[in-house]
């Protein structure tokens, strides 16, 4: 488990890195060493192991050192991904296997017949564990298991043969004929134990298939196109084999070792493509290589198949071996290639990139449940995050009236300065949101392009939504503050009145009694005169403590209960008071105590009440006010009534009001504020 | 008596003042906000501090709080609290916490022999409760209040009982013979279910914590 080697603790873990580095530098230069005796015996200086043409060894060596090469860079920079260590360990295994220098020709020779499963095995372990190091899920260990089991038990029953010579060339002594573990199988009679084991490599190749498949399905972003980078060098080998086969047959004079150089370069392939995505997966865009591997190799077929037709028809008549025939094959094959190509190309383009038409499919769907009222707008920027496969997405609208970006609750939003692209939506021309999204996808433009057109309408939708409920709130805000602000001018009033134009009074006043007291006892008769002038200053101050408690009650400062019991002292019948003790906003309490000062006077002025319930209870942070008087009924909230203006004042504070007022039988009027807790 | 006096207001604390002393009284220290009144009624020990209820720097009840912290820490001195309008917020607790205590509002000061009778009657470790709390304090909250089953004349009694006046004190206002008023008394207690008290201020006392509990019942 090298990807937990690691440990918690920094230092160790860092020491860890540096081995692993080191070791993967050795391997890499070992395979260099390996191939660097290549020439040594192609030259013949050295004694070949095989019997291989000299045209084979290059291959050899550009897949070797392509994958040593791949697997270093990779291990260099994550030393810990398995991905690079199975390149290194295929990598120094072809090159070990291919020389003879240490091997000699028997052990060499048997080797190679009994260890090829190897060169299966590097692309299947890349296959399941490709791109990030680990196995797809818990469950993918049994198959992982299953796989290492198979191969390393068929290469040791492979290795452990006690035939005599070499299959693949007889006159090769086998150097382990009479070997323990060989014989003991034989004479056990399990020899047939290579059987299940060659099964389960098969089973292994076809889940490592399955696991690519899988892991394109259900990655997303940077994950999902290095996947689809292996899926492409992957697709090379049967490509590569079927060509082969095609190009010996066409050319009638079959290469021996046409298919082997194939396979080594699509290991080359195979490693560059896993660097690419490991390292560097921008580098190409890898869905418009796969589109074309896809449509030359349909191009080729046909073309081949065209050809084939022609010279084996046209040689009937005109006799095989005629340049006539070479020349007319040729000809059609060449005619036929431009707009073949195009054909192929649209059928490719429609087929095979599903993704955008299901992307494009999705938002659709999506736009006719809007149009059925079975979603919101407002959900088009997750619909556009899952169609995209960008967990990641998010759309910001623009607003251009107060030229702010905002999320889709409302809420104003700067653009992120993080690794996200940001690709702007636009409508006829003008700007009306903006996507931030994972910045592979602008290697899929026409994905991108697709998607943000089939969502055009739902965007501006949504934007107008959230823009409408914006500005809702504002005005509801400022209705809020302006109500808040009256509040704080009667407080400030009340003050005003009371320290102001009281205080002065009150000083008059005692100016005036002293100047009484200090009359000389012959100007008495003066005395009732300033009694009179005293009272009438009294009287005076005793009005302006009214008015000012009718601007703003200074009980309220005491709390709504103690405001509301004075309010029913005040009043000329019986009113039943219930209110809660506890505190709640200032504003909250004064619009309450408003209410019922409003709804009082009603009763008094109107409904010929002997009776009035007066009732305040917080429930939930719901201030629940209500006036219940027995009087005639039939209350109405008029325009520019009192009524009508507490309704309004309710409505400020983003509460209800409700009258009940049937004729005969009393008015009730409740109202519902909100109030924080 | 020594008095000092707290009062923002310039020209209506030296009105007080002036009055004051036109009654004989002298006024050791004037004043304009809690934190000073603190520091001379600790420094004067005075027997009397009129002190206004809305002071610098925030006016809300400044002037409440420093009454308050007074009556702790120096209970030889009495407070005499002058307020705009009745702030009943503090001012039962404190009239009930104990005596020595005034709670006045500020016209009352242009009747200037009970007001002097006031602050007479603070100073001399009695109550003060400003005729406009104790309107509050014994309206019937509803028909099955105790108070509903007293008499015009009787709650009138009532209201001057808590006012912290004396038999006498009442007898006088209303009108009536001492006599007469020890039988309102007698009634009203008797109503109201509380003990017989000769003491003035134990009176008060048991008769505000009557009306006191009585609102929130």
């Amino acid at each position: 488990m090298l990807a937990r080697i690691a440990k918690p603790d920094k230092t160790s873990k860092d020491v860890g890195m540096r081995w692993l580095r080191i070791a993967a530098s050795l391997v890499a230069l070992a395979t260099a060493a390996c191939v660097a005796l290549f020439p040594l015996e192609a030259a013949n200086l050295l004694e070949r192991p095989h019997d291989w043409p000299v045209p084979m060894y290059p291959f050899i060596a550009i897949a070797a050192l392509t994958t040593a090469t791949v697997g270093l860079l990779i291990a260099l920079r994550r030393p810990q991904n398995w991905v690079a260590w199975i390149l290194l360990v295929s990598a120094l295994t072809f090159a070990l296997l291919s020389q003879g220098l240490f091997l000699g020709r028997e052990w060499a020779t048997h080797f190679d017949d009994a260890t090829w499963p190897v060169l299966y095995a590097g692309p299947i372990a890349l296959a399941y564990v490709f791109p990030n190091g680990r196995l797809l899920s818990r469950r993918w260990r049994w198959v992982a298991a299953v796989a290492v089991v198979s191969f390393v038990g068929f290469v040791a029953v492979a290795l452990s043969d006690p035939s005599p010579t070499a299959y693949t060339d007889n006159t090769v002594k086998n150097p382990i004929a009479h070997n323990a573990v060989g014989e003991w199988l034989i004479h056990n009679h399990l020899s047939w134990i290579w059987v299940p084991l060659w099964f389960g490599m098969l089973g292994s190749l076809f889940a490592g298939v399955l696991a690519i498949g899988l892991r394109v399905r259900r990655s997303t972003g940077t994950e999902r196109l290095q996947t689809l980078w292996l899926a492409w060098a992957a697709a090379l080998f049967p490509i590569t084999l079927v060509a082969c086969g095609l190009s010996g047959f066409v050319i009638a004079s079959f290469l021996d070792y046409a298919v082997a150089p194939a396979l080594l370069l699509g290991w080359a392939a195979a490693a560059i493509a896993v660097g690419i995505a490991v390292t560097k997966y921008r580098l190409y865009a890898i869905e418009r290589l796969i589109n074309r591997t896809v449509v030359y190799t349909i191009v080729t077929l046909l073309l081949a198949g065209t050809f084939i037709g022609i010279t084996l028809g046209l040689g009937v008549l005109l006799g095989r071996g005629s340049s006539w025939v070479t020349a007319a094959a040729t000809l059609t094959v060449a005619i036929a290639f431009r707009p073949l190509r195009a054909r192929v190309q649209a059928r490719v383009d429609r087929r095979f990139d599903r993704a955008r038409f299901e992307a494009v499919q999705q938002v659709r769907t999506f736009e006719e449940d809007v149009r059925e009222d079975r979603r919101a707008p407002e959900d088009i920027g997750q619909v556009l995050a899952q169609a995209l496969r960008d967990p990641e997405a998010e759309l910001l609208f623009w607003l251009p009236a107060s030229e702010v970006y905002a999320t889709v609750t409302g809420g104003e939003a700067v653009l992120p300065r993080d690794r996200r692209a940001k690709t702007p939506v636009l409508r006829d021309g003008n700007r009306t949101a903006v996507l931030l999204h994972e910045p592979a996808l602008l290697e899929r433009r026409a994905l991108l392009d697709s998607v943000l057109g089939a969502a055009g309408l739902s965007i501006e939708i949504a934007r107008l939504r959230v823009e409408v409920r914006r500005q809702l709130a504002e005005v509801e805000g400022s209705r809020r503050r302006i109500v808040e602000a009256g509040y704080e001018e009667r407080r400030r009033l009340e003050r005003d009145l009371h320290d102001g134009a009281q205080q002065r009074l009150v000083t008059l006043g005692i100016v005036l009694r002293r100047l009484q007291r200090s009359l000389p006892r012959e100007a008495g008769m003066l005395s009732p005169a300033f009694d009179s002038a005293v009272d009438e200053v009294a009287a005076a101050v005793s009005d302006l403590r009214t008015i000012a408690a009718g601007v703003r009650p200074p009980r309220l400062d005491d709390g709504l209960a103690a405001a509301l019991r004075d309010l029913a002292q005040s009043a000329p019948l019986h009113v039943d008071v219930e209110a809660p003790v506890e505190r709640v906003a200032p504003s909250v309490e004064a619009a309450a105590y408003f209410v019922a000062c409003e709804a009082l006077t009603n009763a008094v002025k109107h409904a010929e009440a002997s009776k009035v319930a007066l009732r305040a209870v917080r429930n939930n942070g719901t201030l629940l006010v209500s006036v219940s008087d027995d009087g005639v009924g039939g209350a109405v909230a008029r325009r520019g009534s009192g009524l009508a203006g507490l309704r309004d004042r309710v409505a400020a504070h983003g509460g209800v009001l409700e009258i009940t007022s049937p004729a005969g039988h009393g008015t009730r009027i409740e109202v519902a504020l909100p109030c924080e807790s | 008596m020594r008095i000092v006096i707290a009062e923002d207001t310039a020209l209506l604390r030296e009105g007080l003042a002036g009055l004051l002393e036109d009654a004989g009284h002298s006024v050791v220290a004037r004043v304009g906000d809690a934190e000073s009144l603190l520091a001379v009624v600790a420094e004067h020990e005075p027997d009397l501090a009129v002190v206004d209820v809305r002071m610098p720097p925030t006016y809300d009840d400044e002037g409440m709080k420093a009454a308050a912290e007074i009556r702790r820490i120096h209970p030889q001195t009495a407070v005499l609290v002058l307020s705009q309008h009745v702030e009943a917020r503090h001012a039962v607790d404190l009239v009930g916490s104990g005596g020595g205590f005034g709670y006045l509002l500020k016209d009352r000061v242009l009747d200037v022999d009970s007001f002097l009778d006031a602050a007479q009657r603070v100073c001399d470790g009695g109550t003060a409760l400003d005729p406009e709390v104790v309107k509050h304090l014994i309206a019937p909250a509803s028909a099955d209040d105790p108070l509903a089953a007293l008499t015009p004349r009787e709650r009138e009694v009532l209201g001057l009982m808590a006012e912290g006046r004396s038999n006498a004190s009442i007898a006088r206002e209303l009108w009536l013979t001492e006599r007469t008023v020890e039988t309102h008394v007698s009634s009203i207690l008797g109503k109201l279910d509380l003990a017989p008290s000769e003491d003035g201020h134990r009176r008060v006392l048991a008769v505000l914590a009557y009306l006191r509990a009585a609102p929130t019942s």
